[in-house]
């Protein structure tokens, strides 16, 4: 079978043969071979917006206004002409509408997004290509001195509201919002919010939740779990119930209204950390079968580091499938701040249904490594929807890519001969790709 | 009868000599041939149903290294070489 490269001798091709089964946008994307920009268009006078942002359907470029309060929408429509004769390569001229920034946009509507007091966080947008729906973000000024107030965590920023935006883009018609207040959001470049097909999650730095919202059909963002202090919807119920049974408790200030947040005060530990530290108890609880080495076993590895464990704060969250989240834990220290991939990391797999901890993995695990060599078109969890993630080189799916991966991590630890130096060589390469 | 090939240049001419292409009027009598299953222990049961399994590979494995950790564990007492990560098929469980 002879593929050939010419243009034309392709769309007979596409005339008369059906391509493999599923690959129809694998064809279709081929023409890209043929089709390449020729032209350079200098001094092309544009409105004074901040660009932003093409969606990944090509359907909207998205821009915010100079003082980030409202939302400009463009439909890419671009010039098109023909030209006719025998020199039309060399022929250099080009229609005079080729200079007009208007040829090639047509701008569907201007929104206000941010109030007054609020901007636009110009690096955050998640673009829903189902239904057409855009999310953005807009945030108040950062309070400075923040008190520490229930369930809140010291050392993170706090901003007074925080709000995500539903937009439908076709019309530019707000459909819904969620506002957190007195709370703080890594919103830069998307890091601390994930869409997978309908749900999206948000993590609560300062609140140390994870908010799994669904965006319905009908445009409304349902909140469907909170996953910090309590796992299950009924968790604060049983909780407060069983608090009020057993009467005075040490340390629960009792202000007539239970205050059951579990700060660093309350010696009850609850959500997901329970979870956590009670995985890692049972998985060095089996590692060992004599009784006696086992308590060793425990004492060094769990109860010297057990204050370290309850430290640990959830930085990022990603969906590995609909039931399953990859948490990124670390310390506060990096909570907010922008380069958190060269410090310790510990990452676990936690199943939304279960409420169970599947598995844990402690600062670039070589477990976790190969795992991500072998799937990492997985971690990457897009919807089944999206036809074209089927026809992504990586280097799980392609032994040139698997070679180049591989080279580079020998680099990274030939060099280094020192194993800490070996493990941030595997954290780097993983946190370069995971996220 | 003349070669299949007409006057076209060919390796050896006697070759496609023996062959007598279909005549119409004459339909060949060969009739391919049936194989039947001599016995019916390979058929399937009756109530098999073949799904897509739906949980994705990642996940898959993810959970199989658990169960194997805990098994290698609790088994360390009677084998004396771990157990080495067998594929075994399951139901879906999700």
């Amino acid at each position: 079978m002879f593929k050939t490269n010419n243009v034309t001798s392709r769309i007979f091709e596409r005339q008369i043969r059906t391509p493999a089964p599923g690959t129809s946008v694998h064809s279709a994307r081929r023409f890209y071979e043929n089709l390449v920009p020729s032209f350079t268009i200098y001094d092309v006078e544009c409105p004074d917006h901040s660009f932003f942002k093409f969606t990944d359907d090509g359907q909207y470029f998205v821009c915010f206004s100079r003082n980030r309060q409202d939302l400009i929408v463009y439909r890419p429509t671009w010039l098109s002409f023909s030209c006719k004769g025998e020199d039309c390569d060399n022929n250099q001229e080009l229609p005079p509408q080729v200079k007009r920034f208007e040829s090639f946009f047509t701008q569907l509507y201007v929104k206000p997004l941010a109030s007054c007091n609020e901007l636009i966080c110009k690096d955050f947008f998640l673009y829903m290509e189902s239904n057409q729906f855009g999310i953005f973000a807009t945030s108040t000024a950062q309070i400075q001195d923040a008190r520490g107030t229930d369930g809140a965590i010291l050392g993170v920023p706090s901003f007074e509201k925080i709000t995500i935006h539903l937009f439908r883009l076709e019309d530019g018609f707000k459909l819904d919002e969620k506002v957190f207040h007195n709370d703080c959001v890594n919103l830069t470049h998307n890091m601390g919010a994930f869409l997978y097909d309908d749900l999206l999650a948000v993590v609560s730095l300062r609140y140390q939740t994870i908010h799994i919202l669904q965006i319905r059909d009908s445009g409304n963002l349902v909140d469907v779990r909170a996953i910090g202090a309590y796992c299950r919807e009924d968790d604060e119920l049983f909780i407060n119930s069983s608090s009020q049974l057993a009467g005075n408790r040490g340390d629960l200030v009792d202000n007539g209204t239970n205050h059951d947040q579990p700060n660093s005060n309350n010696s009850f530990l609850s959500g997901i950390k329970q979870r956590l530290l009670s995985f890692i108890f049972r998985e060095i609880w089996s590692e060992e079968t004599d009784q006696t080495q086992r308590v060793q076993c425990l004492k060094k590895k769990f109860y010297f580091h057990f204050q370290d464990y309850v430290d640990l704060v959830i930085l990022k969250v990603q969906f590995l499938d609909r039931h399953h989240l990859l948490i990124k834990f670390g310390s506060v220290d990096v909570g907010a701040s922008r380069n958190t991939d060269q410090l310790p990391a510990f990452f676990a797999v936690y199943n939304m249904e279960t409420t169970e901890i599947v598995a844990f993995y402690q600062n670039a695990a070589d477990e976790l490594y190969l795992l991500f060599e072998r799937f990492c078109d997985h971690f990457h969890a897009t919807s089944i929807n999206s036809m074209y993630m089927n026809f992504i080189s990586s280097h799980s799916n392609n032994i040139h890519a698997l070679e180049q991966l591989k080279s580079m991590k020998n680099k990274a630890t030939s060099i280094s001969q020192d194993s800490a130096r070996h493990d941030n060589a595997l954290l780097d390469t993983i946190s370069s790709i995971v996220f | 009868m003349g070669s299949m090939l007409g006057n076209l240049p060919s390796f050896d001419p006697h070759n496609f000599s023996q062959l007598r292409p279909s005549d119409p009027s004459n339909p060949s009598k060969m009739v391919p041939s049936t194989y039947r299953p001599t016995h019916s222990r390979t058929l399937p049961p009756p109530d098999q149903v073949i799904a897509t399994e739906a949980k994705n590979i990642l996940i898959r494995n993810i959970y199989q290294r658990a169960e194997e950790k805990l098994r290698s564990k609790r088994a360390a007492t009677e084998h004396l070489i771990p157990e080495h990560g067998c594929k075994q098929t399951r139901p879906s469980t999700s």
